[in-house]
């Protein structure tokens, strides 16, 4: 934890406990540091940073480290923390709902591909009901090679990302896993009447 | 006897093999499948990290069509999709509000009747009455299979209890094992291949898988045997490149349960479809004389 001096700050931590809270339902208060969830995350190593810290910095109000950690946007969502903590604490959910918060305040993730990944999945379910993996993945590349040549590391980077890609495309195709017929369902307005309930929801 | 069956997504593409698979062997033990008609995306891990409502309401929409089918059960092989419908069906159950405006989109409404099971909730009971080894012609000797389960088939966001023990699950090394097979104890069974990461994070997802493939080495295994498309695809796929990167040498077929069933059961691996991994998985079925 990156944090120079812990401080209590009520008008910080209030606001930020109680909504990762109420959209996580996980309760937060209830963790002791026990750190059983530390010792079973699989990427806590890597990102310096493990689920028992996280709930720690939001309860000290630290919202833009909170939603600036690797941690968040690593988490491979094995729910190994919550299964462990013998609070019933799933910190996977506090994960993930620090992701939504950062989506709406539109702050650039840390991780954007993972944000710009689950955002593409979505958006062709919404397309067709199912998830066409090639209209997903091209969703999914476009978008990264936008935000790379905008943000990040320019041409090169784009241009390796798709070589890679092809690679794998190459290799699934003459294992004959790459399906090129469209899925879609019959009753789509039932899944567009769903995704507009969501939108409403997030906008109210 | 007659099932619901909801594939998913990835088993009508990418892993179209294993909807194969299931349908072949689970008619094999007498289970006829039937798809439930116009079923969408349960939404996987993603909805839930972006919205919690579509997380609840994509797979809601296959409850309710599950329940209009008029079947008790429904068979969910995809273990990123059992996992989100177990847990829809949970919030759902528990939140009437929810559930109602949820109801107020569909044509065929949720009633939470429908039972969801794995296919290893199948498979298991199958290998407990013995009908496994009264269909097998094979005895599967001398694979010696780490039996991989991942994550999503034992672990859940919520508070849902399953049958299985959840640190050390048991279900794949019992069917394995009513096919002849010798299933290792290992540590890594549960353990995360990075999921999504193999495309977001790569060397994230390089890294778990090295070490989940280290430990099998390490234990004498002789092939990984998974339920899971998205451990079956990364454990396969991404092989090549976790073996060079951490100078790993042994190379692991990555076979689905079922495939190990259909061999057992006098099937080829081409009736099976076992050409179409990226790991070459002919080659140790041959040595084993379990095909020529």
């Amino acid at each position: 934890m990156s944090s120079p001096v812990l401080q209590f700050r009520p008008e910080l931590s209030q606001p930020l406990i109680q909504e990762v809270m109420d959209r996580s339902g996980q309760n937060l208060l209830a963790c002791y540091q026990c750190r059983r969830c530390a010792a079973g995350c699989p990427v806590g190593e890597e990102t310096g940073l493990t689920p028992d810290r996280l709930i720690r910095m939001i309860i000290f109000g630290e919202k833009e480290e909170a939603l600036n950690n690797l941690l968040v946007w690593k988490c491979v969502a094995c729910y190994t923390c919550g299964t462990r903590c013998p609070n019933n604490i799933q910190t996977a959910r506090i994960n993930e709902t620090l992701k939504q918060i950062s989506k709406e305040a539109h702050i650039e993730p840390l991780l954007p591909k993972v944000s710009t990944f689950h955002d593409a999945f979505l958006r062709s379910t919404s397309h067709f009901g199912r998830v066409n993996e090639l209209e997903f993945i091209g969703l999914y590349e476009m978008q990264n090679a936008k935000k790379e040549l905008k943000h990040g590391g320019g041409w090169k980077t784009v241009v390796a990302e798709m070589k890679n890609q092809a690679k794998l495309g190459i290799s699934m195709m003459k294992k004959k896993r790459i399906h090129f017929r469209l899925d879609k369902i019959k009753r789509l307005s039932e899944i567009k009447r769903l995704y507009k309930k969501a939108r409403d929801k997030a906008g109210g | 006897m007659q099932i619901a069956y909801y594939p998913g997504c990835t088993l009508h593409a990418s892993s179209e093999l294993y909807d194969i698979q299931c349908k072949k062997v689970l008619k094999h033990l007498g289970i006829e499948l039937k798809e439930i008609e116009d079923w969408n995306c349960c939404g996987a891990t993603s909805a839930s990290k972006t919205d919690n409502f579509l997380a609840v309401a994509l797979p809601a929409r296959n409850l309710g069509i599950a329940d209009a089918s008029g079947l008790s059960e429904m068979l969910i092989p995809c273990s990123s999709c059992y996992n989100r419908t177990l847990v829809s069906q949970k919030i759902l159950s528990e939140d009437t509000e929810l559930k109602n405006k949820i109801n107020a989109e569909l044509s065929k409404k949720v009633q939470g009747k429908i039972r969801i099971s794995s296919i290893l909730d199948i498979l298991v009971s199958k290998a407990n009455s013995g009908e496994i080894a009264e269909k097998s012609i094979k005895k599967l000797e001398g694979l010696k299979p780490a039996c991989y389960y991942g994550c999503l088939l034992t672990r859940f966001p919520h508070d849902i209890k399953i049958s299985d023990n959840i640190e050390n699950p048991q279900g794949m090394e019992t069917v394995c094992k009513a096919l002849g097979a010798e299933p290792l104890d290992w540590s890594y069974k549960t353990d995360c291949c990075g999921a999504s990461a193999t495309v977001n994070d790569t060397d994230t997802a390089l890294f778990l898988m090295s070490q989940i493939i280290k430990d099998a080495l390490a234990r004498g295994a002789n092939c990984f045997v998974t339920t899971c498309p998205m451990c079956q695809m990364n454990m396969d796929m991404y092989q090549d490149q976790v073996s060079e990167r951490y100078g790993i040498q042994k190379k692991f077929p990555v076979f689905f349960i079922t495939e190990l069933l259909g061999i057992a059961m006098g099937f080829t691996p081409q009736e099976m479809q076992i050409d179409r991994h990226f790991v070459d998985s002919l080659g140790l079925l041959k040595e084993l004389k379990l095909y020529e």
